[in-house]
């Protein structure tokens, strides 16, 4: 519950908020605080240095793009997006996702870069963000660099985001022929997720990406019938965690299942 | 010894009082927490206190080969340590229940020597902030020697397995033979027997949201510590402490006034407490301690663990049942604190509901490397009950007879009350088969098999479940001396007090510690019926102090029983202080006696002529501070009048372990509809109704907010809540990220219904109740074995069923079937 | 600004400004109960689950177990202290006890403030939005069946006198 000590920082623009990430070691933005101040108070990290952006105003903007898809400041909340007619009119799963995410409380202060930074197995945003074919913009003191999300994420807590740079922007395409759709098997009603998968279809081929099956999202692209993805999740090889909420057995045999519900899904969301 | 002598005569049953009394006045408690003016054990501040964080042990089993402090104690703001060392040598071990090897068991405020759970405290740091405190507790070296942890009850008990007390020399703590009735002779007489190889009840804990805590003080010039701290049974906690710390009742003072739920969980934490003792007098200066969250799951009171192994149970043709036999198991962790008296409770509900005579049991009870155990909302009966609900289901489902129908033939008739158990308990009233019927009538029991081809209709499986709860209170203490000839404990008591103060104030004083049961209000409707005031003119102190003189060996909360001893005390004193009032009244007013005087509407006055009246202010400013001249007569009349309330028990008999073991069996019959998703295991109530008769109802919004939360920790025990510890012994639900509990979108639209049959024990017709949970666990196992019989028809022979166990009977529902087999004779 | 360990912070809370000087370190929520003395708001839990440590902080319902007190800084912040005023209970509070919402009472300050979140961004919701909006709050004590009712109760203002 008490944290290490700790220094803070509060930069007026992402220059800043970059050089002191940049300059400290040890140091760690800090956005809606929901994953990594309870990572400090679990004492499981210790950061020398918090890098507070709220001052970052511009990191809050969600922006429709020329071409129909939608840009997502790294500190939008999942409130903000449950009421942004930007992401229902580009990419509504997103909308449906961010409700079920946490509790209100948590909707207010999250952010969507904190939840694909953290990267937790069990997060919602990363298989939608790599079901979609995002892009994630990360700024560093030599400029700034677009990731695909397939590529952003590399490990349980690990991502694209290296010492001293700072995610920016998640950018989602346009909607394909088909459309998005996300499932999962969770503790309770809208809890932590067992198994999630998230799907976007495009005319008779869907890229689906499994959640908490492995250290980082695993996609899949499939035909759109059940019988295909599920034979798609059959031969992904997919080794899943086992724990209190499900076996390795359990998860392998829901990501069929849950593959299935979310492609079907983004055929009705089309 | 006579079946009689232990059974208590029926009172005359008293008119049920009414007047305040059975209306659901406005809660007393509500307006200072609603404002958040409660004051909690953390709220309780103090100058220059130390902030204390123990050092816990990272292993399940090892022994402790170094600690040193130096580092932790040269941190810039800490005030001091304490080691094992210094409690072994400034203490004695606390005081043990059981009979050897238990009572064995040497069990100090930290680790001495060895540590034996995940999470048992090694070393305590107090500092000048929280945060210091935990600073410095990462500078303590400890070093360990990792032993071979014992996580399995079943095999704790194996030759070579490591033992966790080498002073008791085994892992057993008590072990017993309960054996009534004549289990041969119903063997003989069956035309079947059911054989269960194992049924096996969850670990889980009902988890307060408030966790455990204390401001401790020291009085160096009197030798005096005073504990505020939310500790639920001080009378325990003294008996516990007084000896250990070698001082006497009168140096122990616990004070609390709000506490944040307690379910039984916050009995056990006199080790923490004698710790901060020990603290606040080496330190000379007042510490605190708050537990955490993660703390509260790793070392403080669980559930008890039971497994039931080679279950017999004969049954006749039509369904009949004689009796039933079995090999208990309990798992009650590292250190026995409560225990083992969780190896009697059982047995104040020993048929269950029903009419089983022939009962076997062989019970042992085991340590093993995990969280000391410790009473939980339903304590030890929860587990029995659940067993033999389980047992009616299994058998039906054999028999292929109707869960419904195998109930009402196996119930205690309402007319067979008050029905003396195969033990010689006595089941004051109660009509389960009404309940019963209540339960499926708000169910929608007409419909369940159009609604179960609706389910059908839509890949879902639906099953009907029913689950009871007896919710056995005011226990007989003498039970403890069943495991223990020798223990010197029985009957039960609790007091209150009644003063009519200088201005008129009615004041009530209670020795109970109250978690959440609303008893300022519930003691202010009693009071004013018996005055003639309104509750609102009745002052109930809020919370408890030992130093109030309300205070007795069993003041507490637990155990279903404030309707009973609690009350009982407070009305007990106010007829006290009305007689007093009316004595003193008829001396002034001139009438002819006491009995010419009645109390009404804040009055004294003659029932002959009620302009004759004496106003409460005036009687207790003549007592109080205007007395000169008062006649002899009156001098006993102080206005401050004190009850202890005792039933009326004997102490069983030792021999047959036999006799009377609570004096109230309230009820509850819970009836649940599910759906399975059989693709997934997801299973979600659809349907659930709790029927409850806990006897004359004195308020009746406060009894059913006590259903509603007992069926939601029944429901999440049932669903989601476990403490399972993998082969290391480390817990993998510590926190509530992953011990998930039951919220608000979690939770089925609840329906509830009573009945009311008075206790003919009490004098107010009242029961304890309060601990229903039970209840909902039996409730879902049942629905999901009903939901399943469709699918494989598996047998649910566990307590804990989240969604992947149900998909494990769907996906091998032989493995559940393998573990039952019916023998027709 | 560089780095600091400690800071001074300033923080309106209920109405009224407070500056202190903290530790970078310190959770708001001690910040609340043991720096300014409102214990009203509490702590149930280490992992921002149970949300008795529920605040309004700029408008919005957070749990102040997961914020710093730094961050706070400049901010105005609502504990459950602020709810009742001169003329008596908030409605919301009031309703509370009139459906007996409340038993042990530990979580019901940040229940309230989950509830005035609620309703401050829409006035009439459903049962099922009265679920939703206190999913972040465990109650161990009532089920929940009498804080929905209660919540319902003061969105219409059905609250006795």
């Amino acid at each position: 519950m008490l944290l290490s000590e700790v220094g803070y920082a509060r930069p007026a623009s992402v220059d800043e908020a970059v050089r002191l990430l940049a300059e400290n070691e040890g140091a760690r933005p800090l956005a809606g605080g929901q994953t990594i101040v309870n990572v400090m108070k679990a004492r499981a990290a210790a950061p020398d240095v918090l890098v507070d952006l709220a001052d970052l105003s511009d990191l809050r903007r969600i922006a429709a793009t020329a071409d129909g898809g939608v840009e997502l400041g790294a500190l939008v909340t999942y409130t903000q997006i449950l009421t942004s007619a930007e992401v229902k009119a580009a990419r509504p799963v997103l909308v449906d996702v961010s409700g079920q995410i946490a509790d209100v409380q948590v909707r207010n202060r999250g952010t969507v870069g904190g939840n694909v930074c953290s990267n937790d197995p069990t997060n919602h945003l990363p298989p939608v963000l790599v079901a979609a074919g995002a892009t994630l913009t990360i700024v560093g003191r030599d400029g700034d660099r677009t990731v695909p999300a397939e590529d952003f994420f590399l490990g349980v807590y690990m991502t694209a985001v290296g010492p001293g740079e700072l995610l920016t922007k998640i950018t989602l395409p346009p909607l394909p022929g088909g459309g998005d759709g996300f499932s999962a098997i969770t503790i309770g009603a809208d809890g932590t997720c067992i198994v999630s998968a998230a799907a976007t279809v495009d005319g008779e081929r869907a890229r689906v990406a499994l959640g908490c099956v492995a250290a980082t999202p695993v996609l899949l692209e499939t035909g759109c019938d059940e019988a295909s993805v599920r034979e798609a999740v059959r031969g992904a090889g997919l080794d899943p965690p086992s724990d209190v909420h499900g076996s390795a057995e359990y998860r392998r045999h829901l990501a069929g299942i849950v593959a299935a519900r979310a492609v079907a899904s983004a055929g009705e969301d089309g | 010894m006579s079946t009689t002598a232990t059974t208590v005569a029926p009172e005359k049953v008293e008119a049920p009082q009414r007047g305040f009394a059975g209306q659901s006045v406005p809660r007393k408690e509500d307006r200072r927490l609603v404002q958040g003016q409660g004051v909690f054990v953390d709220d309780v501040r103090r100058h220059e206190v130390g902030y204390v964080h123990f050092v816990r042990s990272p292993y399940a089993h090892a022994g402790i080969v170094s600690i040193d402090v130096s580092a932790a104690e040269a941190l810039e703001g800490v005030y001091g340590t304490l080691i094992g060392e210094e409690v072994a040598a400034l203490t004695d071990p606390f005081f043990q229940l059981s009979v050897p090897p238990g009572s064995e068991i040497k069990d100090y405020a930290l680790a001495v020597g060895k540590v034996r759970h995940l999470g048992d405290p090694v070393v305590a740091v107090a500092a000048r902030t929280r945060e210091l405190a935990r600073d410095a507790a990462e500078l303590v070296e400890v070093e360990y020697e990792p032993l071979d942890p014992v996580l399995d009850p079943e095999h704790a008990l194996d030759d070579g397995a490591p033992v966790l007390h080498e002073d008791a020399g085994s892992n057993l703590v008590w072990s017993g033979t309960f054996d009534w009735g004549d289990f041969d002779a119903a063997l003989a007489e069956a035309d079947r027997v059911v054989r269960i190889d194992r049924l096996h009840f969850d670990r889980f804990s009902s988890t307060p949201l408030e966790t455990s805590g204390a401001l401790v003080e020291y009085d160096k010039g009197t030798g005096q510590w005073t504990l505020h701290t939310n500790n639920q049974f001080p009378g325990f906690a003294i008996i516990m402490m007084g000896p250990a710390l070698r001082t006497g009742m009168d140096k122990l003072r616990f004070v609390s006034q709000d506490i944040g739920g307690g379910f039984g969980n916050k009995i056990c934490t006199h080790p923490q407490l004698v710790a901060l003792c020990l603290l606040a007098r080496k330190l000379g200066r007042p510490v605190q301690w708050t537990e955490w969250r993660t703390d509260q799951h790793t070392a403080n009171s669980h559930g008890n663990e039971r497994v039931f192994l080679d279950v017999e149970v004969p049954v006749r043709a039509d369904g009949t049942m004689l009796g039933f036999r079995c090999k208990a198991i309990d798992d009650c962790g590292a250190y026995s604190r409560y225990e083992p008296l969780g190896c009697i409770i059982w047995a104040q509900v020993t048929p269950g509901l029903y009419r089983w005579r022939n009962v076997h049991i062989d019970f042992s009870q085991v340590c093993t490397n995990k969280s000391p155990c410790g009473p939980n909302r339903g304590y030890s009966r929860m587990q029995h009950l659940w067993f033999t609900e389980r047992l009616i289901d299994i058998v039906a489902h054999e028999l292929d007879l109707d869960p419904v129908e195998i109930r009402k033939r196996n119930y205690i008739k309402a007319e067979e009350m008050p029905y003396e158990t195969p033990n010689g308990c006595v089941y004051d009233s109660g009509d389960y088969e009404r309940c019963l019927e209540i339960a499926l009538d708000l169910v929608g029991y007409g419909s369940l098999e159009e609604r179960r081809r609706d389910a059908e209709s839509r890949g879902r499986l639906l099953g009907l479940g029913i689950g009871s709860t007896l919710d056995s209170g005011t226990n007989n203490f003498g039970q403890s001396q069943l495991l223990n000839p020798d223990l010197q404990f029985s009957g039960n008591n609790e007091v209150a007090t009644v003063k009519l103060d200088i201005f008129g104030e009615v004041v009530v004083t209670l020795g109970t510690t109250p978690q959440g049961q609303s008893h300022e209000t519930v003691a202010s409707q009693v009071v004013a019926d018996i005055l003639g005031v309104t509750p609102d003119d009745v002052r109930v102190r809020a919370g408890h102090d030992t130093y109030w003189n309300s205070h007795a060996g069993f003041s507490g909360t637990y155990a279903s029983q404030f309707a009973v001893t609690g009350l009982g005390a407070v009305k007990g004193a106010t007829e006290a202080l009305a007689d007093q009032i009316r004595r003193l009244a008829a001396v002034i007013l001139g009438a002819d006696g006491p009995e010419e005087i009645e109390l009404a509407e804040g009055f004294a006055r003659r029932r002959d002529n009620p302009e004759a009246a004496l106003p409460f202010m005036a009687c207790g400013a003549i007592v109080n501070a205007n007395n000169a001249g008062l006649p002899p007569e009156l001098d006993d009349v102080t206005l401050n009048c004190r009850y202890v309330y005792k039933p009326p028990f004997q102490v069983p008999d030792k021999e047959r372990k036999f006799g009377n073991l609570t004096l109230t069996y309230a009820t509850q019959i819970h009836a649940c509809v599910i759906e399975v998703d059989p693709e997934t295991g997801v299973y979600e109530i659809v349907d659930y109704a709790a029927v409850d008769d806990c006897g004359t109802r004195i308020h009746p919004q406060i009894v059913e907010g006590q259903v509603h939360g007992a069926t939601a920790h029944g429901l999440g025990a049932a669903m989601f809540e476990t403490f399972p510890y993998d082969e290391d012994g480390t817990l993998l639900t510590s926190n509530f990220y992953d011990y998930h509990v039951p919220h608000a979108l979690d939770m089925p639209p609840l329906k509830t219904g009573a009945i009311e049959s008075p206790s003919p024990f009490t004098s107010l017709g009242t029961k304890g109740m309060g601990e229903g949970g039970g209840a909902g666990i039996h409730a879902v196992c049942a629905a999901i074995q009903d939901a399943l019989r469709g699918a494989g028809n598996a047998i649910v022979t566990d307590s804990h069923n989240p969604y992947h166990r149900v998909w494990e009977l769907l996906r091998d529902p032989e493995a559940s079937r393998a573990l039952v087999r019916v023998e027709t004779r | 600004m560089e780095p600091v360990t400690s800071m001074r912070v300033g923080v309106t809370v209920n109405g009224a400004l407070h500056e202190r000087e903290v530790e970078a370190r310190r959770l708001l929520v001690h910040f609340v109960r043991d720096d300014l003395g409102l214990t009203g708001t509490h702590v149930g839990c280490d992992t921002g689950n149970c949300g008795a440590c529920t605040v309004i902080l700029d408008g919005v319902a957070v749990k102040s177990c997961m914020l710093l007190a730094v961050q706070a800084d400049g901010s105005s912040l609502e504990t459950v202290e602020s709810l009742a005023s001169d003329d008596g209970l908030h409605a919301l509070q009031q309703a509370f006890s009139d459906h007996h919402a409340l038993q042990c009472g530990y979580c019901t300050p940040g229940m309230l403030m989950s509830a005035k979140h609620l309703l401050d961004h829409n006035p009439e919701p459903t049962e099922n939005e009265i679920r939703r909006a206190i999913q972040g709050n465990i109650c161990r004590c009532t089920g929940y069946v009498n804080i929905v009712e209660a919540i319902a109760a003061a969105a219409k203002g059905e609250v006795s006198a």
